[in-house]
């Protein structure tokens, strides 16, 4: 099938199906963690014990975390920014540094489970536990699943499928990744700082 | 796929932005750490937040540079996002 | 578009990604829990007619060991998995997924979805959830029990109730298949809708029927979301011991607004395809252009908007605070405004037309009548003093089915009836259709107009005996009229599914326009081919011109070229293919 017959008016001039269906997912996704942050934000104004969580997390480690999260955002956009101007090692390389600062990300945030977890924290003795390990989960497990596609992307950069103007992929994982970060910046915000 | 319109805007300032990302983060921990009033830190925090989030969405995922259509995707579900939170806050503790 | 002869069995009647196939697999997995939930429904009202007698005819296969008796614990499941398999796998599945899968490609003159393969993916991930839902029939302890809406602490507790233990667990999971099937779909459907429209097609020419889909699809992906995470937190509840919705420090009334900022939003995602299709269907049976177009399609999307809204109405008695319920009261009472619009333009549509009432437009009247009694019904509710006295009465019941039942159900079979030569290429015959009409709508009323003056005296709903109670022994009467009349509906459906299966291979060859109609799908053969138009078609004008003056027959196709017409300015744009990366 030739693809200029199918539709023959594009209604949004440089924006692909794809793309526009990815702004649908994401659109869909801030509503899945709205229901998230929704249960932890009720359940944090009325608990009558919410641990002081300055004690609790190790915020310094935390916040140098977010910084990584943050860098890889960079890193990231650098990648997309590297094969707009058709430069594949370049392009390849920031992609593989998103994806190992991912997994320092998910790497320091397991240490932190398993320190909570050694002090006592489960998710059933008390809402924070329930709270603290649902919605950072939820968000690890989507910076786990961006850290495959990362990987994915990279498989295929190495194949040198992405070119100057056919990078579709790049542009929608970096679009997942900087999503993942703009989740954690709130998560980072409601749970460790406020 | 890739976007000719976008050729033609200038590059935005990738490391600037980063640079502002993490003045902002510093200021967060830093606000933490100066004892102020729970409810003005809770109040500076998530203002601190949002303007976060905005940056790396208008430049980090080019949504200063895309048309109405992809903003209003973007817009509608903050819109949203804030009813499903504040309503049940309304209900249970504001007017508890 | 010759290898279509090539493909095997498997991958076109299977594991198609052609959207006509999906849409008539939603359509047939949606007849058959369309008869499971009917027989739900009979066993409930053979128990609230004669309770804890023998169940004639099906007693003896279900509940042999018991005497064929009902068990006492089962008709809160039969309560629950009634309304969980009538809303999640027969109404939503059979308007977004059959009719938006077949129509939207058709009508807006693409080839197919945006998507292909997550369409396919968005039919399969619904497999697991029938089989899931299916199979918590059979655990020992019984399928769910908590109602359609999962209500905690019921659910939650597993002591509280037989269904709370394993069937609730599997509920939740289903749902959670259900959840991503219907973001994924309606991911696609938007996106279809925006980029692959035909030249021409621009959204104000668009059928009702694409808008209602439309809407119903943003509703669907931005509301569903919200009930996935609902549901995530109650298995984690169940499974790993959470506490969100546990008794103590966890928040009860939490799952009520997660619950119902999606499920009041699906409401409109069940009504909205419904009202989209009557459109269609009146106006083409009226030969005469819908009344007021663009007031109907900003209605719709008032309706949506305000029902992102509204959801706190279903909260009145729940403990929520009477300020917040007042917002929701006046919310609620808003969307009466659009809804009004609607049917003020439907009888606008209908007045001085040209009527002929086939069967298709005979549901389609039935559709705009009992929406109306739906509605004003609605608006009592809807204010929370009165609602406070008529919460959980059969009132609400009587509610809801004059809008499902008497609006989707009627805009469903008015859909089906209208679109089966289309699918089949075979026409239904008109007489039976009558007759199954007559027989549904009268024993409808007959039905549920009871269940107002049921719920006027109070009687509770999810009930299985309410007569222990001497107060509502003297409605026993009313109830078992009631049931004579479900089972004259339950049977009169035979008809239906007679008529259906008799015409799909004896029915008289349909042709291609065989209702006179205008929009794109019927310029096609019946039932299209593979990848549908050969040609991509060029849109002239909106779908309603009839008794155009223009021409001398009563209908004037969307894509028929009349001298003068102006040609659609078609952009240059990058090429779109509907496989693109997908």
């Amino acid at each position: 099938m030739t693809t200029a017959d199918h539709a023959a008016s594009n209604p949004l001039p440089g924006v692909s199906t794809t793309k526009f269906a990815f702004w649908l997912f994401l659109a869909s996704e801030v509503l899945f963690f709205a229901g998230l942050i929704s249960a932890y934000v009720l359940m944090r104004i009325v608990s009558p014990s919410w641990p002081d969580v300055s004690e609790l997390l190790n915020i310094p480690l935390v916040a140098a975390n977010t910084s990584i999260l943050l860098v890889s955002s960079v890193t990231m956009v650098y990648a997309l920014a590297s094969i707009e101007a058709g430069d594949q090692s370049k392009l390849r390389r920031f992609l593989i540094a998103t994806a190992v600062l991912g997994t320092i990300f998910v790497s320091i945030q397991a240490v932190e489970w398993v320190q909570l977890i050694g002090e006592g924290v489960s998710v059933s003795n008390n809402v924070f536990g329930s709270t603290f390990y649902v919605l950072t989960g939820f968000h690890g497990l989507h910076v786990l699943i961006g850290i495959l596609f990362l990987f994915l992307t990279v498989y295929r950069a190495f194949r040198g499928r992405y070119t100057r103007t056919e990078h579709g992929g790049v542009e929608l994982m970096g679009l997942y990744w900087h999503f993942v970060d703009i989740v954690w910046i709130f998560l980072f915000t409601i749970i460790y700082l406020v | 796929m890739s976007e000719q319109s976008q050729a033609t805007v200038p590059k935005p300032r990738y490391l600037a932005v980063f640079a502002g990302l993490a003045v902002l983060t510093a200021v967060e921990v830093g606000l933490v750490f100066t004892g102020a009033a729970q409810s003005v830190q809770v109040v500076l925090l998530i203002a601190l937040a949002f303007s976060k989030a905005t940056l790396v969405a208008l430049y980090y995922m080019h949504l200063k540079f895309e048309g109405p259509l992809i903003r209003i995707i973007a817009a509608v579900p903050i819109l949203l996002l804030l009813l499903v939170i504040m309503i049940p806050i309304f209900d249970v503790w504001i007017f508890g | 578009m010759t290898e279509t002869a090539e493909l095997s069995f498997v991958r076109r009647y299977v594991f198609s990604t052609d959207h006509k196939v999906i849409g008539k697999q939603f359509l047939f997995t949606a007849m058959g829990f369309f008869t499971l939930g009917g027989i739900l429904a009979l066993l409930m009202r053979t128990q609230l007619a004669w309770p804890w007698q023998e169940i004639p005819v099906i007693g003896k296969l279900l509940f042999g060991s018991g005497g064929n008796i009902l068990p006492p614990e089962t008709y809160p499941a039969l309560v629950t998995m009634h309304g969980t398999i009538m809303i999640f796998f027969f109404i939503i599945p059979i308007l977004s997924g059959a009719l938006g899968n077949f129509l939207i490609p058709l009508m807006i003159g693409a080839k197919d979805m945006a998507f292909p393969r997550l369409n396919l993916f968005s039919y399969w991930v619904m497999v697991p959830a029938f089989i899931v839902m299916l199979a918590s029939f059979f655990v020992a302890t019984g399928p769910a029990a908590a109602g359609w809406t999962s209500y905690v602490p019921l659910s939650i507790l597993k002591d509280a109730i037989p269904g709370s233990e394993m069937g609730q667990t599997l509920w939740v999971l289903s749902m959670m298949l259900v959840g991503t099937s219907s973001i994924l779909g309606a991911i696609n459907y938007i996106t279809t809708i925006v980029m692959l429209r035909a030249p021409g097609m621009d959204m104000f020419r668009l059928p009702m029927t694409i808008w209602a889909l439309f809407v119903t699809a943003i509703l669907a992906t931005f509301a569903t979301p919200v009930l996935t995470a609902a549901l995530i937190l109650m298995f984690l509840d169940r499974t790993i011991g959470t506490l969100f919705f546990a008794a103590g420090e966890g928040q009860v009334i939490l799952w009520q607004h997660l619950f119902w900022f999606y499920s009041h939003p699906a409401v409109y995602i069940m009504i909205l395809p419904a009202m989209g299709v009557a459109s269609d269907i009146i106006s083409t049976f009226s030969r005469k252009p819908l009344f007021g177009y663009k007031p109907m399609v900003y209605s719709i999307m008032a309706i949506a908007a305000l029902g992102f809204t509204v959801w706190g109405h279903h909260m009145f008695v729940s403990g929520m605070n009477p300020l917040l319920g007042l917002t929701f009261m006046t919310s609620t009472m808003l969307i009466a405004l659009p809804s009004a619009i609607k049917t003020f333009n439907w009888l606008g549509t209908l007045w001085g037309g040209n009527l002929q009432l086939r069967a298709p437009m005979l549901n389609a009247l039935a559709f705009v009548s009992t929406f109306v009694i739906g509605g004003l019904s609605g608006i009592f509710s809807a204010a929370t003093p009165v609602d406070i006295f008529l919460h959980d009465t059969y009132w609400i019941v009587g509610h809801i089915h004059y809008v499902l039942f008497g609006g989707s159900l009627f805009g469903v079979f008015a859909g089906v009836q209208y679109w089966f030569p289309k699918m089949f290429g075979r026409m239904m015959s008109d007489g039976w259709g009558r007759i199954h009409f007559i027989l549904t709508f009268v024993t409808f009323n007959l039905i549920f107009l009871p269940m107002f003056v049921l719920g006027g005296y109070g009687m509770p709903r999810r009930i299985a005996d309410p007569y222990v109670y001497e107060m509502f022994t003297n409605l026993q009467g009313l109830n078992q009229f009631m049931t004579y009349a479900l089972y004259v509906l339950a049977l009169s459906q035979f008809i239906l599914a007679g008529n259906f299966f008799y015409s799909l291979f004896r029915g008289k060859v349909a042709g291609k326009n065989p209702w006179k109609a205008n929009t794109l799908e019927w310029t096609l053969d019946s039932p299209p081919p593979h990848e549908n138009f050969e040609h991509i078609p060029t849109v002239y004008r909106g779908p309603y011109e009839y008794s155009s003056p223009l021409v001398s027959a009563d209908w004037l196709a969307q894509d028929q070229y009349l001298d003068g017409t102006k040609p659609p300015e078609v952009m240059p744009a990058p090429a779109v293919s509907p496989a693109a990366g997908d």
